[in-house]
């Protein structure tokens, strides 16, 4: 890749940076999923980068701690619902 | 007393309360995530539940109810919104996967391997992906926030699995990017120490 910051890779570190999202996602093949895994296991380069993608994806999943809906909005919902006959 | 039949008011009203409105939370996220206003987001989920309320009757008591209410969310927001949306061009799925490595290759590079560690990291994320264009929040908000899977996903999106890939793998993406310049602008200091960031 032209301007690319990354060096030439052997085959199966390229394979682990085309599919660490896939394989995170769990969404290959067992056979693929197994021979990534197994190169992770002894590559300390690529068990960084997917480190990196998996504490980004962990990182992300935390935005559901946000703040839901407000108690003033659930109480609009409810008025909504009751004028269509809702009965709670 | 005999319990109430599910098609009988008082029985359908209970199983409205059991199972939809316990997921407002979630809505309300999903519907933020859309607006990006929190008014406006407020308003997307009273019409959710109203929409989910009256069309009550064509739900599937014990499926998912989270991810019905996702699709009735989504619908009630592109009919909320007049104007055009702005479209963005998908480019190569794989190029977004190696510009993700690039992404890595810098922050090695610059010592902000721990970037997505760092306690304070939630606001820049949450504003990353609050600026992220659509299609790509909705996928990456349904995906890695929501947890839903692809396959979830391509049904409330409506679109096929291969394009939920595509935009969330762009999405994820741009949040690394934009997380990145974050650090550099801030000046994180990142895990090899402040010598690091001396480096060419």
């Amino acid at each position: 890749m032209s301007g690319s910051k990354i060096p030439p890779l052997p085959p199966e570190c390229l394979e682990v940076l085309k599919h660490v999202w896939d394989y995170l996602d769990d969404q290959l093949t067992d056979e693929t999923t197994e021979r990534l895994r197994a190169h992770i296991a002894e590559c300390q380069g690529c068990f960084q980068y997917k480190s990196f993608q998996e504490n980004f994806l962990e990182a992300v999943s935390t935005l559901r701690l946000r703040p839901g809906a407000s108690p003033e909005l659930r109480e609009k919902v409810l008025g909504t619902l009751r004028t269509e006959g809702f009965a709670r | 007393m005999p319990a109430s039949s599910p098609d009988e008011p008082s029985g359908r009203d209970a199983a409205f309360a059991r199972e939809a409105l316990p997921w407002m939370d979630d809505v309300y996220r999903f519907a933020l995530s859309l607006t990006r206003d929190p008014s406006d987001a407020d308003d997307v989920v009273q019409e959710t539940y109203l929409r989910a309320y009256r069309s009550w009757h064509t739900y599937t008591p014990g499926s998912d109810c989270r991810r019905w209410l996702f699709t009735i969310c989504r619908n009630a927001f592109l009919r909320s919104v007049e104007r055009d949306r702005p479209t963005v061009g998908l480019e190569d799925v794989e190029r977004d996967v190696i510009g993700a490595g690039e992404v890595y290759a810098a922050a090695l590079e610059e010592g902000y391997t721990d970037l997505y560690a760092r306690a304070d990291i939630g606001p820049a994320i949450e504003r990353a992906v609050r600026e992220l264009p659509e299609p790509f929040r909705a996928t990456l908000v349904l995906v890695d926030v929501e947890d839903q899977s692809y396959e979830s996903a391509a049904e409330i999106l409506g679109v096929p699995i291969g394009t939920i890939r595509s935009r969330l793998f762009r999405g994820r993406r741009l949040v690394q990017e934009r997380l990145l310049a974050h650090a550099r602008d801030l000046g994180v200091v990142g895990d090899r120490g402040p010598e690091a960031r001396e480096t060419p």
